[in-house]
């Protein structure tokens, strides 16, 4: 252990009889065990930041005429752009995937009177869901419906 | 004495003389069947009696004898040696100020323990003459296994947002507060929600799920905290729909 933890982690609220040492935190953070998936998890917050910031702008040049919206559509075929919606599906894939494996152990033991369902039940259902929604948005982006 | 020699690098510390922790180095003959707390026993009484180092109950139940074993929270009465190879470093509890080498400041972890209001509130205390609270069997299953924490506090040590947030009030308190809010004799489900709710509460965590990887009791607490929020959240959400009343 060699790293510093914040200096007042674990600090009691009145001091104690004798000096302390300043409290440590392991050495292998952020890549040991399950540590790196949890630093991943909240990096991809930026990841979607940029999302949000892509999509705000092509929604602000739909707004802005037929020309801009095709200067928009040749834009998002660069390679550039491709391989960023490429690393933001992974980024929801990896985010997706990791969610609905606690989501299950996160329910409560009984909602009102109603216990949640089996956890393999509850995976199912949310799989189904992602699935689904998937579909439909595809068949939509397709020109299916509409 | 067996043959067999291991190097242990044990974090030393002494407020009287040390302006910070350092390492020092023994040697020591092990048997195949001891535990890391053997070898720490050992070097305290064969080697430098100056070691201090907690320990009581030798059987995962007291919950003393928790400090980082190469780097990983570890109950060492719990840990066999046979897991490691020929060097072994024992350091004190991540994230907790430390006393004197392997002995960590517990103040902290008792300030924040309390705060959640550990024990079974009732509204109004019944009568000897009144009985007994009854429980049944799958009453008390809701929560049993909250209530198996023995305090041994590697959830903190394993836990990063307890290193970085200092308000944080951790795994193992959120899982006892919540273990009480399962209870079906306690009557504090609502005191414990609003502390809940609070700044550097169950919101604070980010389900980095360490706790729970390093617990030797198996209580989850990253399942406890998670439900916590669920909970803080269905009752500040029903208060404003359904009026409070206390349990009957």
């Amino acid at each position: 252990m060699a790293r510093a933890a914040h200096p007042e982690a674990m600090k009691p609220r009145t001091p104690g009889r004798t000096r302390t040492a300043p409290p440590l935190m392991p050495d292998e953070f952020p890549t040991r065990g399950r540590y790196l998936p949890y630093v991943l998890f909240d990096a991809t917050g930026l990841v979607y930041m940029l999302v949000g910031l892509a999509a705000l702008r092509v929604v602000w040049d739909l707004g802005s005429g037929p020309e801009a919206w095709g200067v928009v559509q040749e834009q998002l075929r660069h390679p550039l752009y491709v391989a960023f919606h490429g690393i933001s599906l992974v980024s929801v894939i990896f985010v997706g995937v990791r969610f609905f494996r606690l989501f299950p152990k996160a329910q409560p033991p009984k909602i009102g009177p109603i216990a949640p369902p089996p956890e393999p039940v509850i995976t199912a259902m949310l799989y189904a869901t992602w699935i689904g929604v998937a579909g439909v948005m595809t068949v939509i982006l397709a020109g299916g419906i509409f | 004495m067996s043959d067999q020699k291991k190097t242990f690098v044990v974090t030393r510390f002494d407020p009287d003389k040390d302006d910070a922790p350092r390492q020092d180095t023994y040697e020591v003959p092990v048997e195949p069947q001891w535990k890391v707390l053997d070898a720490l026993n050992y070097i305290k009484d064969e080697i430098d009696g100056t070691l201090s180092h907690r320990w009581s109950c030798r059987m995962a139940v007291c919950g003393s004898c928790g400090m980082m074993v190469n780097g990983v929270p570890s109950l060492t009465c719990k840990d066999p040696l046979s897991n490691y190879g020929d060097r072994v470093e024992v350091a004190p509890l991540a994230n907790f100020p430390v006393v004197r080498d392997l002995v960590v400041e517990l103040d902290g972890f008792m300030n924040k323990l309390e705060s959640v209001k550990p024990w079974v509130l009732t509204a109004k205390q019944r009568a000897v003459e009144e009985g007994t609270y009854r429980q049944s069997p799958a009453e008390l299953e809701q929560f049993r296994h909250f209530s198996m924490c023995i305090n041994c506090m590697l959830c903190y040590s394993a836990c990063p947002v307890v290193a970085n947030e200092p308000e944080f009030l951790g795994p193992a308190a959120i899982a006892l507060g919540h273990r009480y809010n399962l209870d079906s004799r306690d009557e504090g489900n609502r005191e414990r929600n609003e502390i809940f709710r609070g700044e550097g509460t169950v919101f604070s965590c980010s389900y980095a799920n360490e706790c729970s990887e390093v617990c030797p009791k198996h209580v989850d607490p990253a399942a406890a905290v998670n439900q916590a929020k669920f909970g803080a959240v269905i009752d500040w959400a029903t208060s404003f729909v359904v009026p409070r009343r206390e349990k009957e």
